[in-house]
């Protein structure tokens, strides 16, 4: 048996790479070390938000906000709109050339004033000096990944093994792909490994300078409502929406430990600190609610902070995707791009070069 | 009749009872026993509502881990079996 | 806060008492940690403040000998303090009314216990179902029976020592329910043998319900639990040789349940740390790989007691003994001789608590228990109907189940569900438990509030590092 596309890695990226060739009449396997979806993609904090995401990606963004708003109940998405704070002068003028740079790049991000706020999120802290908002933010539930990806590989009849940890790629005709069910041939591989990137290229003697943070993210017990809307700062340190079960979700991609080559990361004290106190400097009566866990994930990113999107440098038939930031929600979209890319078709919007100098800076 | 198990509730001291409210309506404890013994002692077996319909919950583990024996003290979520009674506590059906 | 101590030692039980006292004794400085108000574990759970009077018991007897010992000692005893996190090299951070505060250590000893382990039935959500462990804890420090009349089922000793406590304070038992068949505990006879006093005390709680015409039911099992807001009634079925039910239900009326199948070491804390687990029915469940003296594959970090396998309270003391005294030794203090005796002791008394632990290990019939209605996660509501149509989707780990359908993801932090859950998967999946490790842990080990855990701060003074790239 010879796939046309094997993916190593069952994340959003693989999954939604693996359901695009499928589509295109593609014969393809997903493979993970894992579970489907329990790497980032399923840990992850969940925030659809325009107002983190970057410039030169708005594009890409944008087109996710409608995949995530497609795929509905089944992910948990709510359109909620959100609001980005700022305490003080300096903050302030740091949202201020910030939104409007990223309004310009299409994102339907405004001032409000204060009264405004105050009718949206009354329980906000009277600290605020300034806030923008957008009303195409909103929130998924991270954990339904795994379950809805499954769901729809199977409805397409796509292969994928859980548990298959790549360990070996070899190249002759086809590449062969060792792991703990056995080897498995394919014509093309896509690599979707996410944190798991560089030591995946390493196998193929491929250098991808792919480095990995460890967010950290919490959830409460479930309080009477206490914000409706996706709530930053100005910062990108504060994310947090609250449920409709009404559990808190507090991130701000503060770091944990740990690598990904040791297994999970730890959450440390010194970082969950800050974020649960600038939680409940912006929402005070938070400060009552019990946390019930913490936990990290590892997110990947190359130098500049741009995806690695297209042929892995000097592998003809091999792939990669990843290293995208604010890759939940742009993942869904970008992965139908690369499924096209590597059916031969012109994508909608254009990829990343793996290929590229990674300069900052430099796309 | 002949017991092998002597009956010692008879010899059991308590301290002076206090009064509390559970969902605005006074119980008797004593002074520093926890609020799920006194509940239990009143007939007051349903401490808060579990979500989704789940229905009336009431303490469990006894040990402070399964968290159904949560009610709420001045906004506070707490676990009955760890909270002491005190005089004019207010205590609220949690969920 | 924040005070160095030679060793740490998380649990006031008679493991992680004696794990204590024998560091102490070797001239440690040592803290012994507890969130109970008083030394004792759950076995000897200490009266609380209310109690001013009351007949002793062997268990306050037994447990007032240790808190005198300690007392005794230098050990530095912080009470009422809960561990909800624990970083490598060591840090803990320890909740203490309603403030966090930080204790380092060299060396650290988990002593965490067990907790039980309910087989889900329908009803056993109902208010006025109590833990039959559970149900010790009420009665130890609050002196009170579950209710008016009672029905106590589950596995092993502790059932009977249940019904006869709560004869004891005065409630009224309706019935006694077991898994076990009299053959069972005919099995367990040559190893009781050996222990006399424990033999006698239970023969006297077993005649004395028998003089009171409470019905004994072996064999039995709870099948369902009756009422609305409060326990009506029960109805119970026999089982066969693998606790699989037999016959019809029968209905038995009472105002209050004790259930229990048995306990499951709490894990939690050596697991997050990074500590590898183990399957093994006759400990328990999932436990964590352990030398024999305690260690770990983490330096300085050391397990003893009924959290590393159930072996009852008289094992843990002395597996505490052993585990305190080489952990002193690994820091420079203390001779071989104490730890051998110690051993000796220890292995001795853990046969006895794993014939005892024996009577409770799971037999395939029941999960048949836990009907499709059945909530198994209780804190968010997830039934097995759930749990299963998960399954049926593609789910195969206690990750993905919890991660789809929420079980294990409320409060309780999977406590109360995790081995239902795995049994579940076991038995789509026809795996052993054995492969079906439970979800990846999370700290903090207990909720902790928002504000205690953000702890005061200045906002100017909050680190704030450099913003994403635009
Ligand atoms: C509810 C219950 C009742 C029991 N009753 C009996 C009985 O009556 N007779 C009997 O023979 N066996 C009983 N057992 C069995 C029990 O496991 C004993 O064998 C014995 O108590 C084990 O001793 P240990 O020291 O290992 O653990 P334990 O006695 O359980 O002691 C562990 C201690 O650690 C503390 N602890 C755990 N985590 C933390 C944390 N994060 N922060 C602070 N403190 C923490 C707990 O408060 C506890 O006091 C009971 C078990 C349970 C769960
Ligand atoms: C804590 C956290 C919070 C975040 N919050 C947000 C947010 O709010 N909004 C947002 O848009 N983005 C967020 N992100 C980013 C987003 O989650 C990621 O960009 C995205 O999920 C990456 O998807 P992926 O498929 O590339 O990686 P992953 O989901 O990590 O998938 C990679 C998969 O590859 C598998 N794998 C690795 N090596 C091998 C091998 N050798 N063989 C087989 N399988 C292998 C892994 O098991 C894993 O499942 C967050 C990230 C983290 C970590
Ligand atoms: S009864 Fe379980 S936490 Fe109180």
């Amino acid at each position: 048996m010879i796939y046309d596309t094997a993916i190593i890695g069952g994340g959003i990226m693989g999954c939604g790479s693996a359901l695009r060739l499928a589509q295109g009449g593609q014969r393809v396997i997903v493979l993970d070390q894992g579970d489907l979806g329990q790497g980032a993609s399923g840990v992850n904090a969940g925030t659809l938000s325009l107002q983190i995401k970057r410039v030169k990606l708005m594009p890409y963004a944008l087109k996710g906000h409608a995949c995530w708003e497609a795929m509905g109940k089944a992910v948990g998405f709510a359109k909620t709109g959100g609001y980005t704070l700022a305490f003080n002068a300096r903050e302030a003028a740091l949202l201020q050339e910030r939104q409007t740079l990223k309004a310009q790049a299409g994102a339907p991000i405004e001032f409000v004033s204060n009264n405004q706020l105050r009718n949206g999120e009354p329980n906000l802290t009277q600290q605020v000096v300034s806030a923008s908002y957008c009303a195409e933010d909103g929130y998924a539930n991270a954990s339904l990944t795994g379950q809805y990806y499954l769901g729809k590989l199977r409805d397409a009849g796509i292969e994928y093994r859980e548990r298959c940890e790549v360990t070996a790629i070899e190249r002759d005709k086809n590449f062969k792909l060792t792991t703990p069910q056995g080897t498995i041939n394919a014509t093309r591989i896509l690599l979707a490994a996410g944190a798991w990137l560089k030591p995946l290229a390493a196998l193929m003697d491929v250098h991808l300078p792919v480095q990995a943070r460890v967010n950290t993210v919490t959830v409460t017990e479930r309080m009477p409502p206490l914000m409706s809307t996706v709530i930053g700062h100005a910062t990108g340190l504060l994310t947090m929406k609250q449920k409709a079960n009404g559990t808190l979700l507090i991130g701000g991609g503060w770091q944990g430990l740990g690598t990904p080559q040791e297994g999970r990361g730890r959450v440390s004290v010194d970082t969950v600190r800050p974020n649960l106190a600038l939680a409940q400097y912006a929402v005070p009566a938070l400060g009552t609610a019990r946390i019930l866990r913490s936990w990290t994930g590892f997110e990947a990113n190359v130098p500049d902070f741009y995806p690695l999107a297209g042929v892995l440098p000097g592998v003809e038939g091999a792939y990669v995707l990843g290293c995208v930031r604010g890759g939940y929600t742009i993942g869904p979209y970008i992965s139908q791009l690369m499924g096209d890319y590597i059916l031969g078709r012109e994508p909608e919007l254009p990829l990343f070069d793996p290929g590229r100098d990674f300069k900052e800076g430099t796309i | 009749m002949i017991r092998l198990v002597p009956n010692h509730a008879l010899k059991i001291v308590r301290s002076a009872p206090v009064v509390f409210t559970f969902d605005g309506q006074s119980v008797e404890g004593h002074a520093g026993e926890n609020l799920a013994g006194a509940l239990l002692r009143a007939g007051r077996l349903h401490l808060r509502n579990a979500p989704a319909n789940g229905g009336p919950r009431g303490a469990f583990c006894c040990m402070g881990l399964c968290q159904e024996c949560t009610v709420r003290i001045d906004g506070q979520v707490v676990e009955a079996c760890r909270t002491e009674v005190t005089q004019g506590l207010a205590v609220e059906r949690a969920g | 806060m924040s005070d160095r101590f030679d060793i740490i030692v998380v649990g006031g039980g008679p493991s992680g008492a004696r794990a204590a006292l024998a560091a102490s004794a070797q001239g440690l400085n040592v803290a012994l940690i507890d969130e109970q108000s008083a030394i004792g574990g759950q076995v000897w759970r200490a009266k609380n403040a209310s109690i001013l009077s009351a007949p002793k018991t062997h268990e306050t007897r037994a447990g007032d000998a240790l808190r005198r010992d300690v007392l005794a000692s230098d050990i530095t005893h912080i009470e009422g303090a809960r561990v909800w996190q624990i970083e490598t090299g060591w840090t803990l951070h320890v909740l203490r009314k309603d403030v966090s505060s930080e204790l380092t250590c060299k060396s650290l000893v988990l002593a965490t216990g067990a907790r039980e382990y309910v087989q889900p039935v329908p009803g056993w959500t109902t208010s006025g179902v109590l833990g039959l462990a559970g149900a010790t804890a009420l009665f130890k420090q609050s002196l009170t029976p579950p209710g008016k009349r009672t029905i106590v089922s589950g596995t092993g000793p502790l059932v009977f020592f249940v019904a006869s406590e709560i004869r004891r304070l005065g409630g009224e038992v309706a019935a006694v329910v077991t898994p076990n068949s009299r053959r069972d505990w005919m099995r367990a006879l040559p190893s009781m043998l050996g222990r006399p006093a424990l033999l006698m005390r239970g023969a006297i709680w077993v005649a004395d319900l028998m003089l009171a015409g409470v019905p004994i039911y072996w064999q039995r099992v709870v099948t369902d639990v009756s009422g609305d807001d409060q326990v009506r009634g029960v109805s119970i079925a026999k089982l066969d040789q693998n606790w699989a039910r037999t016959s019809e239900d029968i209905m038995l009326a009472a105002d209050s349940l004790c259930l229990g199948n048995g306990l499951i070491p709490n894990i939690e804390a050596a697991h997050m740390l990074g500590v590898p687990i183990r399957h093994d029915h006759a400990l328990g469940g999932w436990i964590p790989e352990t030398t024999e003296d305690g260690g770990t594959s983490i330096d300085r970090l050391y397990l003893c007691g009924d959290g590393t396998g159930i072996r009852g309270a008289e094992a843990a003391a002395h597996q505490g003994t052993l585990t305190g005294l080489c952990a002193a030794a690994d820091l420079g203090h203390g001779t071989v001789n104490l730890q051998k005796q110690a051993k000796a002791k220890w292995l001795k008394s853990a046969r006895f608590g794993m014939t005892m632990t024996a009577l409770s290990i799971p037999r395939v019939g029941q999960a048949q228990l836990t009907t499709p209605e059945t909530i198994v996660c209780r804190c968010e509501n997830v039934t097995r109907a759930t749990i299963e149509a998960e399954l049926n989707a593609g789910a195969q780990s206690s990750n993905a189940i919890k991660s789809g359908s929420r079980a294990g993801m409320g409060p309780c932090g999977g406590k109360f569900c995790a081995t239902a859950i795995a049994q579940l998967i076991a038995q789509q999946s026809g795996a052993p438990v054995a492969n079906i490790p439970p979800a990846t842990p999370r700290p903090p080990l207990r909720p902790v509030p928002l504000s205690i855990a953000a702890g005061s701060f200045d906002y100017d003074a909050l680190p704030i590092p450099k913003p994403a790239p635009l």
